[in-house]
């Protein structure tokens, strides 16, 4: 543990020497998500200005589902995206190897190599638009409510950090996961701009269980404004708990299937 | 007109060669059918008309303007040119015997005829599937409006990208401008939600802007809206493109000498 910790702090001191270097670049990812989320947030003040609820939410509610998505967005982008975004082209071209001859386990180092303070802006950003939803839907929170939505929050953080790890793993096996990146971003791009309490059937389905985005924001939400039932609660932990099973086994057999630059 | 005719059949049938890409295309469509499903579904269900919408006429609106999403496949010229202006490979434009605008223009017409029977064959599967009671005007006229506007409207994005692209020989670092203009372009074509939801004052201003033109007001003639507004339209993405076609000259001749063929 204790080196772990020594590793990932070489890694960010050595992140922001690169990143000194291409100082334009900095902020880039904030400026990006950051107009992605404001968009969204007009988008729905528009629609509320049509409309009066969307299913049992009103316009406060949805404004704390896009501000806890875009906070679950910005700590990925400021830890791990970055790092696990090479994992395709580090397997194709066998860099893989470098990653595996270090006495540092090769996730553990893509997770933290490329972390990226640029994007911490957006996790402020975040943290507003969260305080403004809780304004606006006149929310009283005690000290249990936001404890549970940090709870979740973290939670729901693994969940986002897993599904990023899996659709990336799966490099190991086949020789392009376009595709999948593809899916990825289509799904995310929807659960980004639809609550889930907008699914149902067969997108419930998909979107509470195959490819869980459109539970990510929406369980944490759900908890502080009070909707949440018990069985939502364990369906959530049951889904987090399933995908953390399925991203060690894909990457643990991934690793043992890698046959360097042939892979 | 022969050279770009050719250049737009090599494009064309380049795109055989990415069958994957044209099927998970017209896959992908469906995230936006899906989205105004979803989303319009649970508005409707306690209402029978928003902003002049039945909810047939939302999804309807959403087939067209999907459609006409997908076949506007423009974006990547500025990320093309601003790549290579960067990296100094640039020139391999600057020799061809065609001006460079027109081969982008060119490209992005046998592209897009490539992937117009496709695109269609995806809304009409859509239009099926979710079972939509598709509304579709029947007026010729409106309907050569529409597809002169269509044209003219993918023509503007073509020359908007490109102006984009070459600005990088004065800016030189354009990708994160060019990344938020996708998500502000998405919002003011109607790509994401028709524009006739926004306030009234916001709905004039945006009708003084090409973007109205592009997706937005084609996809609502199409389905038998705004039909006074055809004429005037047209008339306006007219003035844009050619607004932008000096700009494009006036920024070319002028930063054109910058690029001197080997990276920044």
């Amino acid at each position: 543990m204790k080196k772990n910790l020594r590793v990932i702090r070489e890694l960010i001191k050595i992140r922001f020497h690169n990143l000194m270097v291409f100082r334009l670049d900095f902020f880039s990812p904030f400026f990006v998500d950051g107009s992605l989320f404001l968009v969204q947030l007009l988008v729905f003040r528009v629609v509320y200005s049509n409309v009066d609820a969307i299913g049992s939410w009103g316009r406060g509610e949805v404004i704390l589902y896009i501000g806890t998505f875009s906070l679950l967005n910005a700590v990925s982008m400021s830890v791990c995206f970055f790092g696990l975004l090479g994992i395709q082209d580090k397997v194709l071209s066998g860099e893989m190897d470098l990653y595996l001859t270090k006495p540092v386990s090769p996730l553990l180092r893509l997770t933290f190599e490329q972390v990226n303070p640029g994007s911490v802006p957006l996790i402020l950003m975040s943290l507003c638009i969260i305080a403004y939803g809780a304004k606006v839907s006149r929310l009283q929170i005690g000290p249990e409510s936001l404890l549970a939505y940090g709870f979740w929050l973290l939670v729901m953080e693994i969940l986002y950090y897993e599904m990023e790890v899996l659709m990336r793993a799966v490099s190991f096996y086949v020789i392009s996961n376009a595709r999948l990146i593809q899916l990825e971003d289509a799904s995310l791009d929807l659960c980004m701009k639809l609550p889930g309490i907008a699914f149902y059937g067969v997108y419930k389905l998909v979107f509470y269980m195959i490819l869980p985005y459109g539970i990510m924001a929406t369980l944490p939400v759900q908890r502080l404004v009070g909707e949440m039932s018990w069985r939502l609660g364990l369906w959530g932990i049951s889904v987090v708990a399933v995908f953390t099973v399925l991203t060690y086994v894909v990457w643990t057999r991934g690793i043992r299937r890698y046959n360097s630059a042939s892979s | 007109m022969c050279k770009y005719r050719e250049i737009a059949r090599v494009f064309l049938k380049s795109q055989m060669a990415w069958r994957a890409d044209v099927a998970f295309n017209m896959i992908f469509t469906v995230s936006r059918i899906v989205f105004a499903s979803l989303l319009w579904g649970i508005i409707f269900a306690g209402k029978d008309v928003v902003a002049g919408f039945t909810f047939h006429g939302m999804l309807s609106y959403y087939i067209i303007s999907a459609f006409l999403y997908q076949l506007e496949m423009s974006d990547g010229i500025s990320g093309e040119v601003c790549a290579r202006i960067r990296n100094g490979t640039f020139s391999k434009y600057m020799i061809l015997p065609v001006s460079i605008e027109g081969y982008f223009t060119a490209m992005e017409a046998g592209v897009a005829l490539f992937y117009l029977g496709f695109d269609l064959a995806a809304a009409l599967i859509w239009v099926f599937i979710f079972r939509i009671e598709f509304v579709l005007t029947a007026d010729v006229t409106i309907w050569l409006c529409s597809l002169c506007m269509i044209l003219l409207g993918l023509f503007f994005m073509v020359q908007l990208n490109y102006y984009l692209g070459i600005l990088t020989l004065k800016y030189q670092g354009i990708d994160t401008f060019l990344m938020i203009k996708r998500h502000f372009v998405e919002l003011v074509t109607g790509s994401i939600i028709p524009l006739a939801l926004f306030p009234e004052a916001v709905v004039r201003v945006m009708k003084l802007l090409p973007f109205y033109y592009v997706t937005y007001l084609p996809s609502m003639l199409l389905t038998g809206k705004l039909a006074g507004e055809a004429i005037s339209g047209l008339g306006i993405l007219a003035a844009w493109c050619a607004l932008m076609q000096a700009l494009i000259r006036l920024t070319w001749s002028r930063y054109s000498r910058k690029y001197d063929g080997v990276g920044i």
